[in-house]
């Protein structure tokens, strides 16, 4: 596209973002702090994302872009065509044929494999900020490995709501060290997150922070002895694919309380009925 | 002068395509990644600074960076080039440098490099280090007994059970594992090193598990 750098950044920009991202990966779920810059998109539709993915990108790969798990939703489409337009990447919908993944608030049901990178949009990069407002306070307790609060956070659900009531951002310890918000991913994606094969970056836009899941890493979901991490299950199985073991979305059909579920993953749920038919 | 030092043929994407292999390197620690880069100039009575670290520089490397020389590389001509090429301050204290460029023959565990603290661990150098050697076990070789060769066995976060890395078995080389086998003591701060042999590029950063091949293979069959 005429007038802009190839993928919309500046040069000096990437490779800040780059050497940031090396010290990332350096450092697993640690919070690296990179001079975010304003993208022609507001926050909160994935400019941390966008500059990360802007930053690692090049004119071969195959970029796929996901929101909820689907292709086909406003903040995906949007994104995907922006990197159309600043890069003139090829785009993809299937999660083997990508060789790039920006998402937002989910993991492919599709097992990613070594050489792919999964580009998460973060929020709130922060796992610890609603419980302590303080940049200098969290800062403190991460370098300090200060980390029962979260704990308390996690037994108060157990108090109020006999089980741990947390859906999705559910915080991790990444390496047996830093506890990192693994983006409002639902904690049925947390797994995945465990010795995944494929790269894993986060970029939080507004808050200017990026981290990394390097692959094959060892990534446990907070939780208590009697009181172990479990993932949500369905008592349905996709209305449209039949699958029983993946995330699914409950649909409203109609106004007089119709409703079906069906998956989240709209790649997964389309090449399984492309296999069944 | 400069004209000797290549430049990137394509700023743009050959930055972008040798990032990735870097990024690549730092992320799957041991894995041996070979770069397409013009040769930098052999340069008289120095050690070769090798084609893939010069890309690395050429990639990562601009006004808002310093670089610190160790001796044994340093002449007026490096300094020149990078300053030409990439706009990066030179500086002489180790401390305040993002990255430094050094060989394995004259690493020395005492230099002062910046390792972060515990609330910006990232604020830390990385290392370019040239070495003789770089091989891994990944060639089927999967004990590091070549020949007597000292490997080292790396593990943790990007491997995933164990990867052996050979860089030489010089003092130095010793010396730079010895010290970067110490980061784990001091995680999260720490260096990272990123080991330059011609063409070919691999990483340690602070993260990995560092033990003797040896040491392992012993334990093991204690086991």
């Amino acid at each position: 596209m005429n007038g802009y750098n190839f993928a919309y950044l500046d040069e000096q920009t990437k490779r800040m973002i780059r050497r940031a991202l090396l010290k990332a990966v350096a450092i697993p779920g640690y919070q690296v702090p990179f001079g975010g810059r304003e993208m022609p998109m507001p926050y909160g539709w994935g400019t941390g994302g966008v500059q990360l993915t802007a930053s690692i990108l090049g004119a071969d790969d195959i970029l796929k872009v996901i929101d909820q798990g689907a292709d086909d939703t406003t903040n995906a489409v949007s994104i995907r065509h922006f990197f159309q337009r600043v890069a003139g990447v090829e785009t993809t919908t299937a999660t083997t044929a990508a060789d790039v993944i920006q998402t937002r608030h989910r993991i492919p049901e599709t097992p990613l494999r070594s050489g792919q990178i999964l580009v998460f949009q973060v929020p709130i990069p922060e796992p610890l900020r609603f419980i302590e407002p303080s940049e200098q306070e969290t800062r403190l307790m991460h370098a300090l490995e200060e980390y029962g609060v979260m704990h308390v956070k996690l037994y108060e659900d157990i108090a109020r709501y006999g089980h741990i009531a947390t859906t999705y951002a559910y915080p991790v310890k990444v390496d047996g060290r830093y506890v990192m918000d693994p983006s409002p991913i639902p904690k049925f994606d947390n797994p995945k997150l465990d010795g995944n094969p494929a790269l894993m970056l986060f970029g939080a836009g507004r808050e200017k922070r990026l981290y990394a899941i390097p692959p094959y890493t060892r990534v446990e979901s907070l939780d208590f002895e009697d009181h172990p991490f479990e993932i949500q299950r369905w008592e349905h199985s996709c209305a449209l694919c039949g699958s029983d073991h993946s995330y699914l979305d409950e649909v409203i059909t109609d106004d007089k309380g119709g409703r079906m579920f069906v998956c989240s993953d709209t790649d997964y749920c389309q090449t399984r009925r492309g296999e069944v038919a | 002068m400069n004209l000797s030092w290549p430049a990137l043929d394509d700023t743009v994407h050959d930055s972008q395509r040798l990032f990735r292999q870097v990024l690549g390197a730092m992320s799957e620690p041991g894995t041996v990644h070979e770069l397409v880069v013009p040769t930098p100039p052999a340069q008289p009575q120095k050690p070769l600074l090798g084609a893939a670290l010069w890309g690395a520089l050429l990639s990562l490397c601009d006004l808002d960076t310093t670089i610190w020389i160790g001796a044994e590389l340093d002449s007026p001509a490096l300094r020149e080039a990078l300053t030409f090429h990439t706009g990066a301050r030179i500086t002489d204290d180790p401390a305040s440098a993002d990255f430094a460029l050094l060989t394995h023959a004259s690493f020395d565990p005492r230099t002062p490099f910046a390792v972060g603290s515990d609330t910006y661990p990232d604020r830390g150098t990385t290392l370019l280090v040239a070495v003789e050697r770089l091989e891994n076990d990944s060639n089927g070789n999967t004990k590091g007994e070549r020949d007597g060769q000292s490997g080292w066995r790396l593990s943790g976060p990007g491997i995933a059970e164990s990867r052996v890395l050979d860089i030489g078995d010089g003092a130095g080389c010793r010396a730079l594992m010895t010290r970067l086998a110490g980061n784990r003591a001091s995680f999260p701060q720490g260096l990272d090193a990123i080991f330059g042999c011609g063409a070919r590029l691999a990483a340690i950063p602070r993260s990995t598990r560092i033990a003797s091949a040896e040491a392992r293979v012993d334990s093991r069959e204690v086991n």
